[in-house]
């Protein structure tokens, strides 16, 4: 048998009409007469992941400025343009997957564990290239604090850009938590690098890498919650 | 109402407020997608509350539709997440949760001979449930690949490859039962 021949029976089986009582979709025409009203349709995805970027790059600057531009002062005009171009690439990405989790029916070109992985690996690429010092020192102490500032700095972007994308609607929350706190953990390395003078290779692998799987994580869990208590309610 | 009217823009209409269109879409879509549940759950009554389900997230979220995009998506996207909902819910009543993202990946029993199943369900019931949507959605609501991966928030490849699975299966199963095509296409 040929995919051809396959094909047509399939097409005469799912030709024969599907009877639904006139009266359900009476009924269902009429639940939503009453609050039929006007609205406006969400904006364009690229104004929504622009919008994203600029709330991430807002909030890093904000972060910095707070606690000091002194990494960025240490870093050299190439590891500037390298490591900034490509957080900036990756909150662009992490961006636009994060609003079309947000709008049923959208393009997703990547799963959401894969943009986790294509992030992490893409971070420890370039850092790999660019910090050579393999000494260690208070690697535990030093790395914990980083790990901390940039979660920190997460949970406002975090709120900032769910804020931007509050009328959106999850089709699946874990999904779209755990693009979402990638997202901002992106935010939480930006701010390290433009903070933190520890230039040690371990130390910015491990540690400033770890702020996008865990905050990934956080959101993965906070949209588990989310689905649980909407499955309760 | 326009019979020719599509979808696209009887749905820029229902943002806009108009009751003829709201109508004219349930009418069009309607029946789609209570077949979408029904072959599911093969309960009228239950594909009836899910339809009517369906229908009011629909409503709530209809700002998140932008013209331009293609509306069977976004249908059945916000469709299928009340079908796992509800599939979530009825599990847990039953047995312990069972995890997923997916529904089972399992074939259904095949003819379930309650009088629920058309003939297409009958022909993909050896398939699994994955690969049975993807040829319900492609089949009865004619969308393409393209369509099909962001209802079901896949990429087109990943689509691609359970069409590929499902047909290989069907040629398989059509081959033993020795399938002759008859009026209707249904089985013999």
């Amino acid at each position: 048998m040929k995919d051809e021949e396959v094909d047509e029976v399939l097409e005469k089986a799912s030709r024969v009409a599907h009877e639904v009582e006139p009266a359900l979709l009476e009924r269902v025409a009429h639940s939503i007469h009453a609050s039929l009203r006007p609205v406006r349709p969400l904006p364009p995805t690229w104004v929504l992941t622009g919008g994203l970027v600029l709330i991430c790059a807002a909030v890093a600057l904000a972060g910095a400025a707070r606690t000091g531009f002194h990494g960025i002062a240490k870093l050299g005009l190439l590891e500037r343009v390298l490591i900034f171009s490509t957080l900036g690439i990756l909150a662009w990405v992490a961006g636009k997957e994060f609003v079309g989790e947000l709008i049923p029916g959208s393009r997703h070109r990547v799963r959401p564990g894969v943009l986790l992985i294509i992030v992490s690996v893409a971070l420890l690429g370039v850092f790999a290239l660019l910090f050579r010092n393999y000494r260690t020192e208070h690697f535990i102490s030093a790395g914990i604090a980083c790990l901390l500032t940039g979660l920190l700095l997460a949970i406002p972007a975090a709120f900032l850009s769910w804020w931007l994308l509050r009328r959106g609607f999850a089709v699946n929350s874990v999904s779209a938590g755990l693009v979402g706190g990638a997202l901002a953990g992106l935010c939480g390395v930006t701010m390290l690098e433009l903070h933190c003078v520890n230039f040690e290779a371990l130390h910015v692998l491990v540690w400033h890498t770890a702020v996008v799987p865990v905050s990934a994580a956080a959101g993965a869990l906070l949209g588990w919650a989310l689905r649980s208590r909407r499955k309760l309610a | 109402m326009d019979p020719g009217s599509n979808l696209d823009t009887l749905m820029a209409r229902y943002q806009a407020g108009d009751f003829a269109a709201a109508t004219a879409l349930v009418e069009r879509i309607g029946p789609q997608l209570h077949r979408f549940f029904l072959a599911q759950f093969s309960s009228r009554a239950d594909a009836d509350d899910l339809l009517q389900e369906t229908w009011l997230r629909i409503h709530r979220v209809r700002h998140t539709y932008r013209p331009g995009e293609p509306v069977l998506p976004w249908f059945y996207a916000i469709a299928r997440r009340v079908r796992i909902d509800h599939y979530r819910r009825a599990s847990r009543t039953t047995a312990r949760e069972r995890s997923l993202e997916e529904l089972p990946n399992v074939a259904a029993p095949f003819p379930r001979g309650d009088g629920e199943v058309d003939d297409l369900e009958a022909l993909l019931a050896p398939l699994s449930e994955s690969q049975r949507e993807v040829i319900r959605m492609m089949k009865v609501a004619g969308m393409s690949l393209e369509e099909v991966a962001r209802a079901t928030s896949c990429s087109v490849g990943s689509v691609k490859q359970k069409v590929h699975r499902a047909y290989k299966s069907l040629r398989e199963k059509m081959s033993v039962m020795g399938l002759k095509k008859g009026p209707s296409g249904g089985l013999p």
